[in-house]
């Protein structure tokens, strides 16, 4: 174990306050030393056949693929100085490499599925698509016991590059699961976060697109639904450091029994970032009286020839919705429940395939249920 | 024979604590069309919405039947599934809700059981093509993004779909070009024609006399400031359209 990067990232801070009056939990007080890491091992990785495409684990990427690989990995979220980024990072045990070779389309997506046994869980998956190709990888993070699982996912895509990048976590209700994502296109390049986070007791998340080059098309597209005691605490942002380029990010959250929330939606455009587009949008739906979801949009603009615009709602069920369901003698239960799965069917819909979907689909509605 | 009909009796009801309908009477037979008319904020939606059960309304007094049920007690999809429709003066959107998934869902809820997904679906496309409607529309989400015509058109597609045993039009009429007032009328009448819609009682609140062309209204029923002030037949709906409502208040203004 490389204990002075470890010391190092146990001494940061995670920079999230809580949350609300009602969240249980300190995120600086959590004790990762004590973590007992699982041995390492590769996820399962399927992918489709295509010349030059790599998609392999950790150990023979860096065995086979060096070149690539070892200029890329950690290229982006060791930029960040985030105490997840830097505990994943100093722990690693698992993780998956894909590889995109130029103008290569891959329609198919590449699939990779992390699942937690035997202890701690510290992934990290590379993407790195270079110039021209186009690919979908879905990441799956599930669990056979309550190890707590701590993963990077990166993306690394070349000038006119186009990647979609799905992340389903869906750990055992007693878990913790702490993500950091991020990316930085090229120009021309774009990229597409989905992330859902479904399971764990807590769920730590962070989002990121780093926007340096002019012509990027950034698409961050999430949600979660916390019930019983969950927590969920997500941040996302996009960093226009460059102009010229737009994103988009669509957060849809809902919270139920006890369950606790907060999504911070960042929005940065520097003050030379003219000709940003840029717009953000969250809602939040409560459906008991003690959930609690904190929904904060934070646009920092310094720009002035830009387009930014964001909106954001919180509330329970429209009553007349369920009226008028019921009114077509739709039961009061069915139509609520109804509702509130039409809820995150926009953000659903942006999901790659409809195997997918269809999983997530049933994952909401069992917190319905 | 003698309970059928949708009967309104003395019915009083508030809404924000103010009194809005203050005992109204008013039998909607099987198989009939009654039009209800009135100027604007007389209770006509409010007197819609109370039948439907509508939280936002309460009920103080009087009684509903329908068809001798007790039409008060009962939550509303009960209500619905009595056989009671209400085509709604605004209709809620619902993101995320496709047409087609809605409309199941409510003809499985009022007649269970009775079409497989497969003859749902021609009967839905049947229906549509009557009242003009492209059949993407199913797979839009309800009421998304519809202009307002189009939002009453699905309004007439789920009458047509449901069968009800009682319908009320709240302003079904209103802010429809022609062509779509020409379609509304003929899907009513297509289903007044029809074996399960022939015994359907219609009670259609407008403002014009347009849509009584289409649907010619058995009675003519005239509300002004929560009470009903005068009964008709189709020329008082003319009338109005040639003297307005003032003449009616002073007529009334004695009675009340
Ligand atoms: N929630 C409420 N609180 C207070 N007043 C209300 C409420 N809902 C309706 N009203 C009032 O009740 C009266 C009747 O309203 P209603 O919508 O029933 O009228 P209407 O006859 O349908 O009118 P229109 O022809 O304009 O549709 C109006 O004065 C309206 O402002
Ligand atoms: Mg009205």
């Amino acid at each position: 174990m490389p204990s002075a990067t470890l010391d190092k990232a146990l001494e940061l801070r995670s920079g999230r306050e809580r949350p609300g009056q009602f969240w249980k939990i300190d995120l600086d007080a959590i004790d990762f030393s004590s973590l007992q890491a699982a041995a390492p091992s590769d996820p399962q990785i399927v992918a489709p056949s295509k010349p030059g495409l790599i998609a392999c684990g950790l150990e023979t990427a860096r065995r086979d693929h060096a070149e690539i690989f070892n200029g890329a990995f950690g290229s982006v979220t060791g930029t960040l100085n985030d105490k997840f980024a830097a505990l994943s990072a100093a722990l690693c045990n698992s993780g998956a490499f894909v590889y995109i070779p130029p103008d290569q389309s891959v329609d198919d997506p590449i699939e990779i599925t992390y699942t937690a046994k035997n202890g701690a869980l510290f992934p990290h998956t590379l993407v790195v698509v270079d110039r021209g190709a186009r690919c979908t990888v879905i990441e799956r993070i599930e669990g056979e016991s309550a190890d707590a699982v701590c993963g990077i996912a990166e993306i690394v895509a070349a000038e006119s590059a186009s990647v979609t990048y799905a992340a389903e976590q869906n750990l055992p209700l007693e878990s913790q699961a702490f993500f950091t994502r991020a990316a930085s296109p090229g120009k021309d390049a774009s990229v597409t976060w989905c992330v859902a986070e479904v399971g764990a007791a807590l769920s730590v998340s962070r989002i990121d697109v780093l926007v340096d080059n002019p012509g990027v098309d950034a698409h961050v597209n999430g949600f979660f639904f916390p019930r019983g005691d969950q927590h969920v605490d997500m941040v996302s942002t996009i960093r226009h450091n460059v102009g010229e380029s737009q994103s988009q990010t669509l957060i849809k959250s809902a919270a139920t029994g006890r369950g606790q929330a907060r999504y911070l939606g960042n929005i940065r455009i520097a003050p030379h970032a003219q000709g940003t587009e840029a717009s953000l949008r969250d809602d939040a739906l409560l459906l008991s009286p003690r959930a609690h979801i904190d929904s904060v949009p934070a646009l920092e603009i310094g720009a002035n020839d830009v387009k930014a615009f964001h909106g954001a709602t919180i509330g329970a069920l429209d009553e007349n919705l369920i009226f008028y369901m019921e009114s077509r003698g739709i039961e009061r239960e069915a139509a609520e429940k109804m509702i509130a799965l039409g809820f995150f069917e926009p953000v659903v819909e942006r999901f790659p395939t409809a195997a997918m979907r269809d999983r997530l689909r049933a994952a909401l509605e069992a917190k319905i249920a | 024979m003698s309970e059928r009909g949708l009967r309104i009796q003395q019915l009083r009801a508030s809404a924000g604590g103010t009194q809005i309908l203050k005992g109204i009477d008013l039998e909607v037979e099987a198989g009939r069309v009654h039009a209800l008319m009135g100027p604007n904020g007389s209770g006509k939606s409010t007197l819609a919405f109370s039948l439907t059960g509508h939280p936002g309304f309460k009920v103080e007094s009087g009684s509903v039947t329908l068809d001798g049920a007790d039409v008060l007690a009962m939550a509303p999809d009960k209500r619905a599934k009595a056989g009671l429709f209400l085509s709604f003066q605004y209709p809620a959107a619902i993101p995320g809700v496709k047409v087609a998934n809605f409309l199941f869902a409510a003809r499985q809820a009022l007649h269970p059981g009775d079409l497989p997904p497969a003859k749902f679906r021609a009967l839905l496309l049947e229906k549509m093509d009557l009242l003009d409607m492209d059949p993407s529309f199913m797979g839009r989400y309800l009421n998304d993004g519809f202009s307002g015509g189009e939002k009453k058109r699905l309004e007439m597609l789920q009458l047509a779909m449901l069968a009800p045993k009682y319908a009320v039009l709240d302003e079904t009429d209103s802010g429809l070009d022609v062509d779509a007032l020409r379609a509304v009328g003929e899907s009513v009448n297509a289903m007044r024609a029809s074996e399960t819609g022939k015994d359907t009682g219609f009670l259609i609140i407008t403002h014009y006399p347009r849509i009584l062309q289409y649907v010619k209204p058995d009675v003519v029923h005239i509300m002004i400031d929560g009470r009903i002030v005068k009964e008709g037949d189709a020329e008082l709906a003319q009338r109005i359209e040639r003297e307005g409502y003032d003449k009616i208040r002073e007529e009334t203004a004695q009675i009340a």
